[in-house]
């Protein structure tokens, strides 16, 4: 936060007095009430048919821009081509509510005119089906057919890294329109379908008036608020996050990225194509110009403006740069024209602000990733400062005084080795990483796994973790094989990982951080999280108990810091949370690569003792690490590599006495000296 | 005209409006390949290019067709023409460059792509309400002269495009391959950061990829003005993404990969609107974008793995 000056501190004093006297709880209902208030009274202030129309028109864009914001701003998918989907379901609509099919009359249309959907039409020569589907079985019907071909184009094409995407998005982006263009039959082409019903209410049709879509567009837009609000705040919401932060650690975290992209993608979609169809039922035809480029620009625009992934963001985005389209510049542009006139200046006469709208969307741009990446109103919240006394709290060195016994699952084969490896191999282009390496971990058991650098420790972590395909060899976790299965299947099946080089979610708090890790002992799917029946809500509140009771693992390192974003923890403190993220999923097996670095020795101490208690509460570890005092304290049992071979195994005594072990980190002579 | 007659036409309009995109391909992939971003400004340098390089045939005092050259004064008034719009266009680029993404250099996520979306539209919009959204003939001095093979006619501003293209891309093949400053560049293109320990100084690499991407941009917008007679503010959008797509088929970051790919493109369009329609070109163009990027991300002739994070 950038620091107030004396004035402006004192200015926002006053001005937030009013604010301040309503009790803390009832500020943000009343806000929403207030603003819920002067929407709804905007029609009955403001007369001009104009206005409400613009307005209507902007509920369309913004209901647009929250869709893209749950792509963009919430998955981190970079989508180029979003108008196609506004195409899909404004197209979807026009066709089922106009002339434009009118098929020959035969009996195989009775039974859909018995449902209403469409009807005989048998006059003036003509015997022909009129499809007339109502607007509001069309509205989500829409929805489900963009989200239907988002999933469709999404499927093959999201698992390319994000320009790649960008660059397939706004291809499909090109071709809906040209298609719509080049099939008259459907579409009628260039022209644009016409006479597409009104929707109506009983024998009330919302026909030309803007008031009544005024309210559909504003009902649709608060329904888009709520989804998107419920959708941040769940499992999905939090998956989507942890996608668009780390790739990499998602997967090591359980989370099915291709399909947790592809429902981000649907989900967008489905906002879009509800969008169209409203749009085309306001102004009663479509054509394809409607639906190009700059339409998906200028939707991405006022997500980058109002600020990717922040929910109200994006709405007052999105708000205001309608408003700049359809009021501000024409108004200027008017008062110019006067200005003109009454100075007798033909040139300002001639200006036509409206025309300047694509420059200043590239200017938003521009300045916004340059200046405030952020957005008008950033996503997420600034956490309340930490107090001296909190900051400098220190704690005993100690293991875990809580009773954390759920923390490990037991094994199903507690007689097998928790994880076996068999003649594991790893090959980059000519180098051999991992040489047909054998390991077992006993179950409830401490191994540590040392060698040099460039030793293949981290490789065969890799491989474990299904992070990297093996080129060879068996990977057996609890007695079933792992053996190629995707990070994400590796976690479900009980086995969590850190990282050497600590992968977390750097703009996620600390709590989510950590419930990311419980993706995939949790059930909530699209619909719960929007929902949020009963179980779902319960399903939460226990994921964010479990999260907080691992939390607490590390004392209260960590607790006072749960609303910080983990980018400003520091090195010690981002480790105990990819510890805390990997441990909530409730393995049976931890595989720590090098927990230990750069911390210093209080601070390794404290943590060995930790990784000690977890032992002891049934967890089996599989551990990386430099520093030999802390794995003579720890292993059970020690495993050298070198050159991607397995050097010898023992306890750390004997490994110590063994020549091969010297000779692998100091060199031959070392060796035999 | 036969058959066969048809074919070896479109073929000859093929290779040359695909020499076009080859080099405005060549941009692309140029960037790509030093800083792995895909560039959207570069679009609208090609359209602003082509403006700079109508300004200076009428600096020459040529105006439409009317005028008409031959002989060493041609030779003259287009090596100026290609000189001028190649080093002001190379200019653009830097200053892109360096005022708006050398900022952005080491943000993680889309932003640098957006910030040439953004650009883009600024060169676009600029250039329209500075002289209108109408289309300009293009000041041309080449001669109507033509040949005729075979049954097909060859024109002499295809025998251009069969001269310059050519030579620019020898001129950047020897560029990047035989001097200290290219094989700088394949160095930070491989690996930026060993590079700059090596003592390459990347700013200056990225800035000149930037220059010579730009400036063959400049020099295919000239020619499309020469080639097709008109231009106007929007000519970039729909040349830079074929472009685009023939800098993807060849693999992006390989720079024999642009210039096959450019021909490919090219030979796409033409034959394409002969034997199928040309209201499709555009659908068969961004299929072939999206079925490559998906089936064979690498292109024909690239090597990077578009999965390197």
């Amino acid at each position: 936060m950038t620091e107030l000056t004396p004035t402006s501190a004192a200015l926002r004093t006053t001005l937030m007095r009013p604010v301040a006297a309503i009790p803390a709880p009832w500020r943000k209902p009343a806000g929403l009430l207030l603003l819920a208030l002067l929407v709804a009274a905007f029609p009955l202030v403001d007369s001009n048919q104009g206005d409400i129309d613009a307005a209507a028109n902007a509920c369309a864009y913004i209901l647009l821009a929250l869709g893209l914001n749950i792509v963009v701003g919430f998955a981190g998918l970079l989508d180029l081509g979003y108008a196609a989907f506004f195409a899909i379901g404004a197209y979807a609509y026009g066709v089922a509510a106009s002339w434009q099919l009118a098929p020959a009359w035969s009996s195989f249309w009775q039974p859909f005119a018995l449902l209403g959907l469409v009807t005989h039409f048998h006059a003036a020569g003509l015997n022909v089906v009129h499809f007339n589907v109502s607007f509001w079985l069309m509205l989500p019907l829409s929805g489900l057919l963009a989200a239907a071909f988002g999933v469709a184009f999404g499927a093959p094409t999201l698992r390319l890294r994000g320009d790649y995407l960008a660059i397939v998005t706004l291809g499909f982006g090109e071709i809906v329109p040209i298609v719509a263009r080049n099939w008259p039959q459907v579409t009628n082409g260039a022209m644009g379908l016409n006479g597409v019903a009104a929707p109506s209410i009983g024998s009330y049709s919302f026909s030309v008036f803007s008031t009544p879509y005024y309210y559909l567009g504003v009902g649709l837009v608060a329904l888009g608020i709520f989804v998107s609000l419920r959708l941040r705040d769940s499992r999905m919401g939090r998956a989507w996050l942890a996608i668009r932060e780390d790739e990499i650690a998602a997967g090591a975290s359980g989370i099915n990225r291709t399909k947790l992209k592809l429902t981000a993608f649907a989900t967008g979609a489905c906002f879009a194509g509800i969008a169209g169809t409203f749009f085309v039922a306001k102004l009663q035809t479509a054509t394809p110009d409607m639906f190009m480029f700059p339409v998906s620009v200028m939707v991405l625009v006022m997500v980058v403006f109002g600020g990717m992934g922040s929910v109200w963001g994006v709405v007052l985005g999105a708000a205001i740069l309608q408003l700049l389209q359809s009021w501000l510049l024409q108004d200027l542009t008017h008062w110019i024209h006067v200005l003109g006139r009454a100075v007798g200046s033909g040139a300002l006469q001639a200006v036509d602000l409206t025309q300047w709208i694509e420059l200043i969307f590239g200017v938003i741009l521009v300045l916004m990733m340059l200046y405030r990446r952020d957005g008008l109103i950033p996503a997420g919240t600034t956490p309340v400062p930490l107090s001296i006394q909190q900051q400098t709290i220190e704690l005993e060195n100690g293991g875990i005084t809580l009773d954390l016994a759920e923390v490990a699952r037991p094994p199903e084969h507690p007689k097998k080795p928790m994880l076996e490896l068999r003649g594991l191999v790893k090959r980059f282009g000519g180098l051999t990483a991992v040489d047909g390496l054998d390991l077992t971990v006993p179950a409830h058991s401490v191994v540590g796994l040392i060698g040099p650098n460039g030793s293949g420790k981290t490789t065969t972590f890799n491989l474990i973790s299904g992070l990297d395909r093996p080129d060879g060899g068996t990977i057996l976790l609890d007695g079933a094989p792992i053996t190629g299965l995707a990070s994400h299947q590796v976690l479900e099946r009980g086995l969590s990982r850190t990282f050497q080089t600590i992968r977390l979610f750097p703009n996620l708090t600390v709590l989510e951080n950590v419930m990311v890790g419980a993706h995939t002992r949790t059930r909530a799917g699209l619909l719960g999280s929007i929902l949020r029946p009963p179980r779902i809500a319960a399903e939460e509140e226990a994921t964010r108990e479990w999260a907080l009771q691992i939390i607490s693992i590390f004392g209260n390192r960590l607790l006072p810091r749960l609303d910080h974003r983990v980018s400003t923890l520091s090195y010690a403190n981002r480790r105990r949370v990819e510890i805390a993220r990997a441990l909530v999923s409730r393995p049976k097996l931890l595989l720590l690569d090098e927990p230990m670095a750069g911390m210093n020795p209080a601070e390794t101490r404290e943590l060995a003792s930790q990784i000690k208690s977890l032992k002891d509460f049934g967890l089996t570890i599989l551990l990386i690490e430099h520093k030999m005092d802390v794995v003579e304290q720890l292993a059970d049992k020690v495993v050298v590599l070198d050159h991607g071979e397995k050097v010898c195994e023992g306890s750390a005594e004997e490994v110590r006495a063994n020549p091969d072990v010297i000779s692998a980190y100091l060199g031959r002579t070392a060796a035999h000296a | 005209m036969t058959a066969s007659q048809i074919l070896f036409q479109q073929i000859i309009n093929g290779i040359s409006i695909g020499a076009m995109y080859s080099l405005l391909a060549l941009g692309f992939t140029l960037v790509y390949g030093i800083i792995e971003l895909i560039n959207f400004s570069h679009f609208n340098v090609f359209m602003v290019g082509s403006f700079i390089g109508l300004g200076v045939l009428q600096a020459f005092g040529l105006s439409g067709q009317s005028v008409v050259l031959t002989g060493a004064a041609l030779a003259f008034v287009l090596s100026v023409a290609f000189m001028v719009t190649m080093l002001a266009s190379g200019a653009l680029g830097v200053a892109i460059e360096r005022l708006s993404l050398r900022p952005l250099r080491h943000v993680k996520g889309p932003a640098a792509m957006i910030t040439t979306i953004g650009i883009s539209y600024i060169l676009q919009n600029v250039v329209m309400l500075a002289i209108g959204a109408r289309s300009y003939n293009y000041a041309n001095p080449l001669p109507s002269t033509s040949w005729q093979v075979d049954g097909a006619t060859i024109q002499l501003r295809e025998v251009l495009i069969w001269i310059v293209a050519p030579l620019l891309m020898a001129a950047l093949n020897f560029f990047v391959n035989h001097t200290r400053m290219g094989k700088a560049m394949k160095a930070t293109a491989q690996d930026q950061e060993a590079a700059r320990m090596m003592g390459v100084e990347v700013d200056r690499v990225v800035m000149l990829s930037f220059f010579i991407g730009a400036a063959l941009a400049g020099a295919s917008g000239l020619i499309f003005g020469l080639y097709y007679n008109f231009t106007n503010f929007m000519i970039g959008y729909t040349a830079g993404l074929r472009a685009f797509t023939a800098a993807v088929l060849g693999g992006i970051g390989s720079v024999p990969g642009a210039m096959v790919g450019g021909l490919i493109i090219g030979l796409i369009e033409s034959l394409g609107g002969q034997y199928l329609a040309v209201r499709w070109t555009d659908v068969i163009i961004f299929s072939i974008l999206v079925l490559l990027l998906v089936f064979r991300p690498t292109g024909l002739m690239g090597r990077m793995a578009p999965n390197k994070s």
